[in-house]
């Protein structure tokens, strides 16, 4: 009996201090653990598969039992937002075309120019502590570690582990996920006025004045015609064409302060209970008030993860904070990440992560 | 040739290959159905039963080996659902050590109340090693949750524990 509780004394410390060398190697992102993970993964998971087979038929009845109504109500819910959607959609892919071709022609990187792997929703994490999910394809079909996720509505997560066929997601709001990314505020209201040198203090409205106007009155006077077009789901633009005589050229100047203000800062989720939050945005003047429903994009560049100008989210709420510490913003998700079957990962990697041959 | 032999009959054997099958259920079943948006533990939930059933040295070697096999599929870090669990099968385990024959409703409080701990284990070992945010008043909700489901299921996790970390003598 002595004996037997020594050597279980003994198997506890062993197990104890075997998990914490574990913990430390794991934290240390050594290759052994990978290692003995993947030779579990090729043990269980045929198990796993077999015992999803099995389980199939309780799940469905589960669901059916329990989701019904919850679905025809979505199902009805649905087919109206998609009958209001259905005219949009076609201006939205006329206009993405044509940022596209715009972005394409000036050399700047789009979305359309980066291959992607569609995968399908295989499991959830089987703990309450983290925010994953498991797809159909993995180093196979060329996915790696860090690649972004995205369904049709925006950016899901990102990439954590790779097997051969599957992979493991962590979503955007797990408390371990940070990306970051540019919160697009709109345009502050601003009035142009036309300045002439005799009367400067007087503000005036935009008027369309015609070419010939300005040369009509004092020779030092300057004067602005500005052009306005307005595309529906589009910040406008504005063109500034400086008074010129006729047979000059002139030169398209953007007013800058009209231009859609761009600020980055860094998304962390906070839990599935929690919408994650924009922390490290200045608190500029320049940038001026963020409002809800300001969009937020992936930044890009050349050490983030992802892509430019993947749709992530917008502002649900904004909380000031004193001093100059910049604002934290509360985001809601475009992507509904509590019902997700397809996905598309983008196999992108910036130029750090690639290896150098 | 008996040595090997006697290594595959041995209940520890059992619990690797049985536990094979609750973690297949864990990953599958119980990680879509989820009541109130919990999903139920029943690798937590053997552990426990199996300490409270044979005391605080077998739960926590259960625990310890159970929660390393669950370490294997978690993204977290590996050996920190073994600490969890290992630390819950011997909070089980002290059931046996207060009451020597304890009766059929001591076991389900002991399920209850272990399990709640048990899910707040966790979180805490991941703020330990730095991965914070999941200490949130959420892990009450949770803890409820899974304590609920363990309560359901402990008569048929009691009936699986007994077979599986039974002692036999190896007759050839």
């Amino acid at each position: 009996m002595a004996v037997a509780q020594s050597t279980r004394r003994r198997a506890i410390i062993l197990l104890v201090l075997t998990s914490i060398i574990l913990i430390t190697l794991d934290l240390q992102n050594s290759s052994a653990t990978s290692g003995l993970r993947s030779v579990f993964g090729v043990i269980f998971r045929p198990v796993e598969s077999t015992m999803r087979v099995v389980t199939r038929p309780i799940s469905n009845a589960w669901f059916g039992i329990f989701n019904y109504n919850d679905v025809l109500d979505e199902n009805e819910r649905l087919r109206e937002k998609v009958a209001q959607q259905e005219g949009a959609t076609v201006a939205a892919a006329a206009s993405v075309r044509l940022a596209q071709e715009l972005l394409a022609l000036n050399g700047l990187p789009t979305l359309a120019g980066i291959n992607a792997v569609t995968a399908q929703v295989i499991g959830d994490s089987p703990t309450n502590f983290s925010q994953t999910i498991e797809i159909n394809q993995g180093s196979e079909s060329g996915i790696r570690v860090g690649m972004p996720v995205l369904n049709a509505a925006g950016l899901v997560g990102k990439i954590t582990k790779v097997y051969g066929d599957r992979s493991v997601v962590m979503l955007i709001t797990d408390p371990d996920f940070a990306l970051s990314i540019k919160v697009v505020n709109s345009p502050r209201q601003t009035t142009t006025t036309t300045i002439a040198k005799g009367n400067a203090a007087v503000p005036s409205p935009v008027v369309p004045i015609e070419p010939d106007a300005s040369l009509e009155g004092d020779a030092s006077t300057t004067t602005t015609t500005t052009t306005t077009t307005t595309i529906a789901g589009f910040t406008p633009s504005v063109t500034t064409l400086p008074a010129t005589p006729s047979g000059v050229s002139s030169i398209t100047v953007p007013l800058a302060s009209d231009l859609a203000i761009r600020e980055t800062g860094v998304i962390e989720g906070r839990g599935p209970s929690r919408q994650p939050t924009v922390r490290f945005i200045s608190n500029a003047v320049r940038f001026g008030d963020i409002q809800a429903g300001v969009p937020i994009v992936t930044a890009g560049g050349s050490r983030s993860l992802s892509p430019p100008d993947i749709l992530v989210g917008t502002v649900s709420r904004v909380v000031e904070r004193l001093g100059s510490a910049g604002p934290v913003l509360e985001i809601e998700p475009v992507a509904d990440l509590t019902n997700l079957s397809f996905l598309r990962v983008l196999l992108y990697q910036p130029i750090t992560e690639k290896a150098t041959p | 040739m008996i040595r090997f032999l006697t290594i595959m009959s041995s209940r520890w054997t059992r619990l690797v290959l049985v536990m094979l099958i609750v973690l297949s259920l864990q990953t599958t079943l119980f990680a879509e159905l989820r009541p109130f948006g919990v999903a139920a533990q029943v690798v937590l939930l053997f552990v426990i039963v199996s300490g409270s059933i044979n005391g605080v040295a077998i739960g926590s070697i259960t625990g310890l080996i159970a929660g390393l096999m669950y370490d294997f599929i978690l993204p977290t870090p590996v050996g920190l659902a073994s600490l969890a669990m290992g630390l819950a099968g011997a909070t089980a385990g002290l059931l046996l050590y207060f009451f020597h024959e304890p009766t059929w409703w001591m076991r389900l409080i002991t399920v209850a109340i272990v399990s709640i701990l048990g899910e707040i284990y966790f979180p805490l070992a991941q703020a330990i090693v730095g991965f914070d945010g999941w200490l949130q008043p959420r892990i009450f909700k949770v803890a409820i949750v899974v304590a609920a489901c363990n309560l359901i299921l402990a008569p048929l996790a009691i009936v699986v524990c007994r077979w599986t970390l039974a002692e036999r003598k190896l007759s050839i």
